[in-house]
Parts: C-alpha cells; sequence; structure tokens
C-alpha cells in the first residue's frame, strides 16, 4: 500500500511538475480541459500496459502482437455493427476475435519457440503481428470508418469540458481492472498459480502447477484485455488498422512504468503518460513531437529502477 | 579447412561486387544498395548479439541519425561523401555509446526494451522534423525537391555505387572480425560467460560493452550515410520503430552466429519483399507471407538460415565427417 | 448508384447520371477496332498498402488507356501502361522509377498517386528528362518541381479554397488549420492558409499533429483555445474523422464553424460523420462533384463500368487519373507519329500542353516551361447533407498571395 501511494506521488508531483513548467500563466480552466483528455488516453495506453503484464508476469512472453489483436477485435466488431448486428452482440463478437487470436497465439505458436529466451520470444511476436495487419488491410481496403458507442452521446461537464461516458468508463474500466485483477491474483487457487510461475516457472511445473491450464487462462484473459483495449482505441482514437497495431509500442512504455510487474504502477504510469504527453501541447518547442512523452518517460523510469546498480551478473532472464 | 572456406568466400565475395552491379537492372541495382546497407545494420546487431548476448532494437533508427548526419552535412557544406559518411558514423556510434550507458545495468528483455523506447522517440522526431533536403535553417527541409546529394567521385553511376556500398559492408565485416581476433573479442567472450569472472581478471567490463554498442552504432550509422546517398534523400517512414525490432527479428532469422546471417537477413528484409512485388503479389499479403516465415523461421532454426546453410556447406566439403566440432566460422 | 441518385438532387443531375450509365465510352482514336502495332510503353506509379490507398488514380488512368487500345490506340498503336506499387515505403519508390525509366524506359509517366513518390523521385525525373502527369498528388514536390504537373488540386489550393469561401460567404475572421506535422505537407498547406488570411487583414494559425499521436483531442483543443472562429481540419480522412469525432463528444459544431479540404469529399465520409455533421461541415472539392454531370464525367463513368472493376472506386483520385490519361492521349494523337516513342518528343509535347478544357475540372489545364506547375486552382464547395454532399458554391477560383507566380505563368501562356 505504501509503495502504491508513493507511485502515485510520484506520478501526480510529476503531471504537477509539467503542467508548472509549460502551462504557467494559462487559465486553470484550459489546464484541466487538457488533464481531462490526457487521462482519456493514458487509461488507454494503461489498459494496454496491463493486458501485456498480466501475460508476461503468467507465461514470460512480452505480446508485441497486442496491438494487432485489439485491432482485429475493433474491425470484427465494426463489420458486424455494418451487417446491423444488434451492438453488444457485435462488440462480445469482436472481443471473441481477440480471445481467439490470443489462444490460438498461445497455445499453437508460442510453445513451439518456448526454448527461445524472452527477446525472441517478443521480437517473434511482431511476426504474428503483421500477418494479422496484413490480413485486416486485405479484407477492409482504405476507406474512412467510425466505431462508436452509443455511450460516446453521453456526457457530463467536467472542469468545463464536455466528457462523454465512454472516456470516463477507460478510465474506471483500467481501475476496476487493476483491482480486480490485484484481487484474484492475491486470493484465488488460479491467481497463486500464476504468480508462482511469474516467480519460478520451473520449480512451478515441479511442484504440480497445471501450466498449461494457467498459461491458457492467460492468453485468454490477455486476448481480453487486448480486445477491450482495441475497441476502446478504434472509439476514442481512430479506426485505422495500421495505427492501432503500432500502439502497442507505447503501451509498452506504459508497462515499463509497471517494471512488467506491478499492475497498479502501470495505471499510475499509464495515466501520468497521457496527462503529460497532453499537457506538452502547451509548449511550442515539444508540442509537434508530444508522442514522445511515453519514451521518454518508460526510459526515465528504467534508468531509475536500476540506479545504484553498477553492473550485471548474469541472472535469470 | 578454415583457410580453404575464407579463400572460397572471398572469391565469391569479388565476384559478387564485381558482377552483381554489372547484371542487375536499374530497380535491382537500388534494390540491392539497399540490401547492402541494412546489411550493415544488421551485422552490427547480430555481433552484439551473438558476442555479448546484448540486442539492440534502434539499429534502424540510428541509420536514421546516420543518414540524417550525412544528409545534413551534405546540403551545409562542401565536403567530400567520405567524410560526411565518417561524421555521420561517429556519430551514430558516440549514440551507441550513450545507449550503452543504462545497458550497463540492465539484462535480456529491459536491455531490449530501453533501445526499443529510443527508437520509437527517434520514429516520433523524424516523422516531424523529417531530413534535410537543402532547404536554410538547422532542421533543412524545404518544400521545393531535394538539393542534389555529392556522391563519391569513382562511384557517380548507381551500379558504381552498389559496388563502393558492398566495398564498405565488407570493411565492415574486417572490422568486426579484427575486433573478435584481439583483445575486445577475448574480453567480450569473457564477458558473455560470466561478468564476475571477467571483472576479477582485471577485464575493464564498462569500457568493452560500451565499445560493442559503439561499433554497432558506427556500423549503423556507416548504413544509413550509404542509404541517404543510394537515394538523395531519407523519409522517416523508412526508420519507423517497427523496422528496427523487424531488423532485429530477421538478424535471429539470417544466423547471428555467422556473418553471412547478416547479408541473409537483409536479403530477407529487403530482396524478398522486391521480390514480391515484381511478382505482383498484393502487398497486405505479402505481410502475411512475411509474418508467417518469421515466425516459422524462429520456431525452426535455432542458428538461422545462416546455421543452417553452414551445416550444408560444411557436409559437402568435409564429406560429412564430425561437421559438429569445426566451431562455426564466426 | 442509389447513392449517386441521391446526392444529385436537381433534374439535371439525374438526367446527366441516368444518361451516363447508358452512354458508350469515348475514347481516342474512337475506332471500334483494337490497336495491334507496337506497344508505347507508359509508367505510373502509386501508393498502396496498410495506412492509406490511393491506386484509384492509376486504376483509372488504366482503363481509359485499355479503352484507347480498344478503339485504335495512339495511330493503330497500343499504350503498354506499367504500373508500380510505392507502398509508401521511399526506397521501392525509388526502386519503382528506377524500373519504369532505367530498364523499361516508357516515355511518360500518368497518374501517379502517392504522397512518397513525388517527393522522392522529382530529381530523377528532370534528370531522365521525362514529364510526370501525376493526379493523386499530396506533396509539395509534386507542385513545386519542374517534371511533375497534376491535375488534382492537394492540400495547398484546397484549403486556401476552404478557407476562402468560409471568409467570403461564412464571415470567418480566425481560421485555424489543424494539419499533420509532416513539412512538405501540413506546415507547406496550412502556412499558405494563413499568408492568405494575412494578406486580407485578418487572422489564422496552423495546429501541426504528429501522426503517431493517438491523443487528437489535445489538437483540437489547440486550435480552440487558438481563439479562431473557424476550424479547417486539412488532414487525411480517417484523421478528419477522429478529429471531427472528438468535436461532436464535447458539442463544439455549433459553437465554431467547420471546413475541410478535399480528402473528406469521400463517399463513405458522410456515414463515418453521422448526422451530426450535416449541414455543418464545408468540404472543399478539388474536382468537380461526381454528380455533376457534363461531356467529360459522363464519358468517365461510361469508361470506368466497361473497363475497371464494378468494385473499384469512383472517386476524386480516379476522375484525376482519368483526366491525366485523356489529356495525355489527346497530346500523343497530335504528335507526329514518328516521334511517339523519343522521351524528349514526348516530354515536349507535354510541356507544350495548354489551355485544355475539361468539365471534370474547374480551370483550364496547361503545363509550360516552369520550375513549378499547379493548373488546378479552382474548385467547388459542397456541405455534408443527409448522407452526401450538396454544392454550395460552384467552381470558384482561389485568390492568395501564394498563387502570384503561378498567375503569371498563366499570363506568359496567354490563359488570363
Amino acid at each position: 500500500m505504501w509503495h502504491v501511494l508513493r507511485t502515485a506521488a510520484l506520478c501526480v508531483a510529476a503531471c504537477a511538475g509539467v503542467a508548472l513548467w509549460f502551462g504557467a500563466g494559462k487559465p486553470a480552466m484550459v489546464q484541466g480541459m487538457f488533464i481531462v483528455s490526457g487521462l482519456a488516453v493514458g487509461s488507454l495506453y494503461a489498459l494496454g500496459g496491463i493486458g501485456l503484464v498480466v501475460l508476461y508476469r503468467a507465461t514470460g512472453v512480452l505480446n508485441l502482437s497486442a496491438g494487432a489483436i485489439g485491432m482485429a477485435s475493433v474491425m470484427a466488431a465494426w463489420q458486424l455493427v455494418q451487417w446491423g448486428l444488434f451492438g453488444p452482440v457485435a462488440w462480445v463478437g469482436g472481443l471473441a476475435i481477440g480471445v481467439a487470436l490470443a489462444l490460438f497465439y498461445g497455445r499453437v505458436i508460442a510453445p513451439q519457440m518456448a526454448w527461445r529466451e524472452p527477446v525472441v520470444k517478443a521480437v517473434a511476436s511482431l511476426g504474428y503481428a503483421i500477418a494479422i495487419l496484413g490480413v485486416v488491410s486485405f479484407l477492409f481496403p482504405d476507406e474512412p470508418r467510425k466505431f462508436s458507442l452509443p455511450t460516446d452521446s453521453m456526457a457530463v461537464m467536467i472542469l468545463g469540458l464536455r466528457v462523454t461516458v465512454t472516456r470516463l468508463l477507460v478510465v474506471l474500466a483500467a481501475i476496476v481492472l487493476v483491482v480486480g485483477i490485484t484481487i484474484s491474483l492475491n486470493t484465488t487457487r488460479v491467481g497463486l498459480q500464476m504468480r508462482a510461475l511469474a516467480n519460478n516457472r520451473s520449480l512451478s511445473s515441479l511442484i504440480g502447477i497445471p501450466i498449461l491450464r494457467v498459461e491458457t487462462l492467460a492468453w485468454g484473459l490477455s486476448g481480453l484485455l487486448f480486445g477491450f483495449t482495441g475497441l476502446m482505441f478504434g472509439d476514442l482514437v481512430r479506426l485505422e488498422p495500421s495505427v492501432i497495431t503500432f500502439m502497442v509500442i507505447p503501451c509498452i512504455a506504459a508497462a515499463i512504468c509497471g517494471r512488467l510487474q506491478s499492475l497498479p504502477d502501470v495505471l499510475m504510469g499509464g495515466l501520468a503518460i497521457g496527462v503529460i504527453e497532453s499537457l506538452l501541447t502547451f509548449s511550442d518547442t515539444f508540442k509537434q513531437v508530444r508522442p514522445i512523452a511515453p519514451f521518454v518517460i518508460a526510459a526515465l523510469v528504467l534508468l531509475a529502477m536500476n540506479r545504484g546498480r553498477r553492473l550485471t551478473f548474469a541472472g535469470d532472464d | 579447412m578454415r583457410s580453404t572456406s575464407n579463400t572460397i568466400w572471398a572469391v565469391f565475395g569479388l565476384a559478387l561486387i564485381l558482377l552483381l552491379p554489372a547484371f542487375a537492372g536499374g530497380q535491382w541495382v537500388k534494390i540491392f544498395t539497399s540490401t547492402t546497407t541494412f546489411a550493415m545494420a544488421a551485422a552490427g546487431a547480430g555481433f552484439l548479439y551473438t558476442r555479448l548476448g546484448m540486442v539492440s532494437l534502434v539499429q534502424v533508427g540510428l541509420m536514421g541519425v546516420g543518414g540524417w548526419v550525412t544528409l545534413r552535412l551534405n546540403h551545409a557544406f562542401n565536403f567530400p561523401f567520405e567524410i560526411n559518411l565518417m561524421v555521420a558514423g561517429a556519430v551514430t556510434m558516440f549514440l551507441g555509446n550513450l545507449i550503452a550507458l543504462p545497458a550497463l545495468r540492465m539484462r535480456g528483455l529491459y536491455l531490449a526494451l530501453i533501445t526499443l523506447m529510443f527508437a520509437a522517440g527517434l520514429d516520433i522526431v523524424f516523422t516531424a522534423k523529417q531530413f534535410p533536403n537543402g532547404a536554410d535553417g538547422f532542421w533543412g527541409v524545404g518544400t521545393t525537391f531535394a538539393a542534389e546529394m555529392r556522391r563519391p567521385i569513382f562511384a557517380q553511376s548507381d551500379a558504381a555505387y552498389l559496388r563502393y556500398t558492398m566495398l564498405w559492408l565488407v570493411i565492415g565485416f574486417v572490422l568486426i572480425e579484427l575486433h573478435r581476433r584481439m583483445a575486445p573479442g577475448r574480453a567480450w567472450a569473457l564477458i558473455r560467460k560470466s561478468e564476475a569472472a571477467a571483472l576479477a581478471s582485471g577485464v575493464n567490463v564498462t569500457l568493452y560493452k560500451t565499445w560493442a554498442f559503439g561499433l554497432s552504432g558506427l556500423l549503423a550509422g556507416l548504413g544509413g550515410g550509404l542509404l541517404a546517398g543510394s537515394l538523395g534523400l531519407l523519409d522517416a517512414a523508412t526508420f519507423r520503430a517497427s523496422e528496427s525490432v523487424m531488423l532485429f527479428a530477421l538478424v535471429i532469422v539470417g544466423g547471428a552466429r555467422f556473418w553471412y546471417g547478416a547479408v541473409i537477413s537483409a536479403v530477407l528484409f529487403r530482396v524478398v519483399p522486391g521480390l514480391l512485388n515484381n511478382w505482383g503479389v498484393d502487398a497486405d499479403l505479402s505481410l502475411v507471407i512475411f509474418g508467417a516465415a518469421l515466425l516459422h523461421a524462429v520456431m525452426s532454426a535455432p542458428d538461422g538460415l545462416a546455421g543452417q546453410i553452414n551445416g550444408a556447406v560444411r557436409a559437402l566439403f568435409s564429406g560429412r565427417k564430425s561437421p559438429e566440432n569445426k566451431g562455426a566460422k564466426a | 448508384m442509389n447513392k449517386t441518385l441521391k446526392t444529385a438532387g436537381t433534374a439535371l443531375g439525374l438526367m446527366f447520371v441516368a444518361g451516363a450509365a447508358f452512354a458508350d465510352p469515348i475514347c481516342g482514336a474512337n475506332t471500334g477496332e483494337a490497336a495491334t502495332g507496337a506497344p508505347i510503353k507508359v509508367g505510373g506509379i502509386h501508393g498502396n498498402a496498410a495506412p492509406g490507398d490511393f491506386s484509384a488514380s492509376t486504376t483509372a488512368a488504366e482503363a481509359y488507356f485499355d479503352c484507347v487500345n480498344a478503339n485504335g490506340g495512339i495511330n493503330g498503336r497500343p499504350i503498354e501502361y506499367l504500373v508500380e506499387n510505392d507502398q509508401w515505403n521511399p526506397e521501392l519508390a525509388a526502386q519503382a522509377a528506377s524500373k519504369l525509366l532505367v530498364d523499361e524506359d516508357v516515355v511518360a509517366m500518368v497518374g501517379n498517386g502517392s504522397f512518397v513518390e513525388m517527393s522522392v523521385n522529382a530529381g530523377l525525373y528532370k534528370e531522365q528528362n521525362v514529364m510526370t502527369m501525376a493526379s493523386a498528388c499530396a506533396a509539395s514536390e509534386c507542385f513545386e518541381s519542374s517534371n511533375i504537373v497534376s491535375t488534382n488540386q492537394g492540400p495547398l489550393p484546397s484549403s486556401i479554397g476552404a478557407a476562402m469561401y468560409m471568409v467570403e460567404e461564412k464571415g470567418s475572421q480566425n481560421v485555424s488549420c489543424i494539419a499533420l506535422t509532416i513539412p512538405n505537407s501540413g506546415p507547406w498547406s496550412c502556412g499558405a492558409v494563413v499568408g492568405y488570411m494575412e494578406s486580407k487583414g485578418l487572422s489564422g494559425s496552423g495546429v501541426y499533429l504528429n501522426p503517431a499521436s493517438p491523443d487528437v483531442n489535445s489538437g483540437l483543443l489547440e486550435a480552440v483555445a487558438s481563439g479562431a472562429d473557424t476550424i479547417l481540419v486539412n488532414l487525411p480522412a480517417g484523421l478528419a474523422i477522429a478529429i471531427l469525432k472528438a468535436a461532436e463528444e464535447q458539442g463544439l459544431g455549433d459553437a465554431y464553424q467547420w471546413a475541410s479540404s478535399t480528402p473528406l469529399y469521400d463517399r463513405d465520409a458522410p456515414a463515418a460523420l453521422g448526422a451530426y455533421w450535416d449541414g455543418k461541415l464545408f468540404v472543399n472539392t478539388e474536382m468537380t462533384p461526381w454528380d455533376k454531370g457534363g461531356e467529360d464525367s459522363q464519358n468517365w463513368l461510361a469508361v470506368m463500368d466497361a473497363y475497371a472493376d464494378p468494385k473499384d472506386p469512383r472517386d476524386s483520385f480516379s476522375q484525376a487519373g482519368f483526366l491525366a490519361a485523356q489529356i495525355f492521349v489527346d497530346t500523343l494523337m497530335d504528335m507526329d507519329p514518328a516521334d511517339l516513342d523519343d522521351r524528349a518528343k514526348v516530354t515536349e509535347a507535354i510541356t507544350a500542353i495548354t489551355g485544355y478544357e475539361s468539365d471534370l475540372v474547374c480551370g483550364p489545364f496547361y503545363v509550360g516551361e516552369a520550375d513549378r506547375h499547379m493548373p488546378n486552382h479552382a474548385g467547388t464547395m459542397v456541405v455534408v447533407k443527409d448522407g452526401g454532399f450538396e454544392t454550395v458554391r460552384d467552381c470558384y477560383e482561389y485568390d492568395s498571395p501564394y498563387f502570384a507566380p503561378i498567375f503569371a505563368q498563366e499570363e506568359a501562356l496567354g490563359l488570363r
């Protein structure tokens, strides 16, 4: 708990620092607008990061195809809506595609490269990403599309900015997911098994943890998270396959903020990244390179994580 | 045995440098030039990976920096091409060193991720600022077409320039090979085995790790500069972060343990898409073929395609006699 | 067809569109006999890969060339049209040009559509002394170099046209132009809009988005914070729709006036935008509206129906590609048949084109000796209405300091 509060304080301080530095002299109302706007994008980064971390902890795979899986989900959902399906059915259909794609990779492809080291496994998943991107681009010719949810037209006023329920929904979903997943990791049997796998895979298999079942569950869950993130990206960002596919890179930045481990840190890191990226609009120097924020922050976090360590000695990674 | 195979490779390489530019058409000369420049970057990433087990996912990004510096100098001053190229190499070598500093404290996936963050950052900057094309100002980007890019005096035509690029690639390979045979190579071997042991035996781990990253950056920068010389101008689309990841993936597929693995990686990176395009395969479907082939190679070829070729060649020359303990060439 | 009928609006439009479906295509010499002589090689490069598809231009040019080949060709010689895809990759673009110009030795390039290819190859075209009659240009190099001339307008004239309409008819005082931060596209075109506003004693500003940025909302907020009364969206359709969606979410549709450059003049755009933007969004079109009718417009649809796939788009890029091919064929037909394989002679003939009238564009098409070419700088303004578009201002010529050298060229050619 102490640790969570410390991260929260750090994130708030960073955001406030950026707001004061670049936004000095801007009315509080304008600042508020940019902060609220940044929170929505930040929670998208966080959602993607949560999926990546859940999967990485349980299976040791950092999945670069997360964006592509989410993209396939939202394109499928869009297509189902175009075919006249009832909204919720279409969304569930889209999510099902996400779960199916993740399970296919997890059960069919990933086991065959289990002998590779983590970096190679991560890099190879890019192959899956571009294959999915190729199929989707082939099936859906380039034309303007829009994916909407009914919550887009409902709104509340916060800090003078009309905030749609969808934007609130992503922030809320990210928080609920972090709390829910953390609790279930700590209280359920599967959660215990996942944590065991995350700590030491070979020992876990020796003591009889059903690795296959736990991994399948993790892949399915991550597919669901990627799918949901994809739907939200499609709604809040834009419905373009290549854009959503490569959104996985800033999501990795959010995951790094949680050291690929701590879900609350991923959430807070993601939100801070979103807010800072949005606030950089105030700076004439940086506004054209705003999207660099996730990478700079992630690099700083990585450096801070390893401060004081002079050298590495052969470890278990 | 070793000298025979070295001679064969040298003859083969020489024949390639002489014949390829003479017989390839205009389009293929361009494709082979790109391939050669990317082979330099791949060689850097491959040697870093096999010698030290360190992963650089920023090679293509550093190529972009090398290209940027080359173009910048070309349009700002009247230096000959080589000077511009050398300065570009020096800048990316320095950047490589800089990236190595956090790398000293990180391993495996985390190290790869910090290089990926660098690549993603460079991607954003390239998109926003693009590459100098002869206009005024520091960023030097104008709206009319690009000013002339000066090529080396003896490599004005596309075919001659391909030969010139191939010579640079050979220099790159020789550089790596020299390092491998001398003090840095021994230090790297020790570090790879155990950093503790290296430290205990008086190896300056910091220096040699930084050095390795610098060398890898140098190769990427030279590759980028040569690419700039080939095309005359560059575009951010070439240097996406995903391209850096893709090049590393192909280094694994090509086979990082062997020097010609870098060539195979670059051929997969540039020649294969060119072929698919020439055969009229839909651009989207080539992505699918490419992705599936990548997955398949990672699943099934431990030493990459170069490893398989090496096995076949050795089986041929040694009459299938003890192929396993000869030791890989590289 | 149904959609087209709905948007036609007038009885005249109905007649033309209905007529187009039955008209026979008219191409080249129109002999009805297939050309059998030695082919004349012509090249074309488009971009078609994950982020976008500009292939409509070469598809339409190809349809027209097929039609010409089936109708006597160029003095009995067919056109062999070689099309390459740059896949938005600058290296592939250079390779494609090398293949067409060096290996295939084409006499001209027609129907090019890309935002990468022209920037990469402009220098090569000059060096190779070949003329490129492009039709789907989006980057500055396409309009500011000696050997490329395009039938379409690109973002700069189209944005100025949109701003001009908003100023003259909607009383805009302060326009904020949102574009990509890529120097030869966004700052180039929005910079010219700011120049136009200032030349009228009004104010303007540019907001530049990094295409990698997921956060379009901050760009929108920046435009709002600039104190503008009119927001001009000058972005590729996908991003433009994302910006407008964010504006809709915040209920900004009525608080500001909205305009867009030509990318949103797309058949699918009104449906993707939704009813909220009905009557609120004014879009500039670089070619004449699809359903306006006219001889060439009808012929374009007839050729597409006869020689292209029913699924191929019939959009502005298709019109522009068709027009480029038609002008090119008409130019070749007027040449001495002995010169048709001589690239220098073909280049000379294309350079000599002047005062070519077509109802697919608002002004005359011309080339001329110059270091920049922008013959198409008059357009039409439409408004999003009832799931389609409705013309609000027909053919008007744009006015901005940027066009001064172009007007001077036209005076020299006797077109003004």
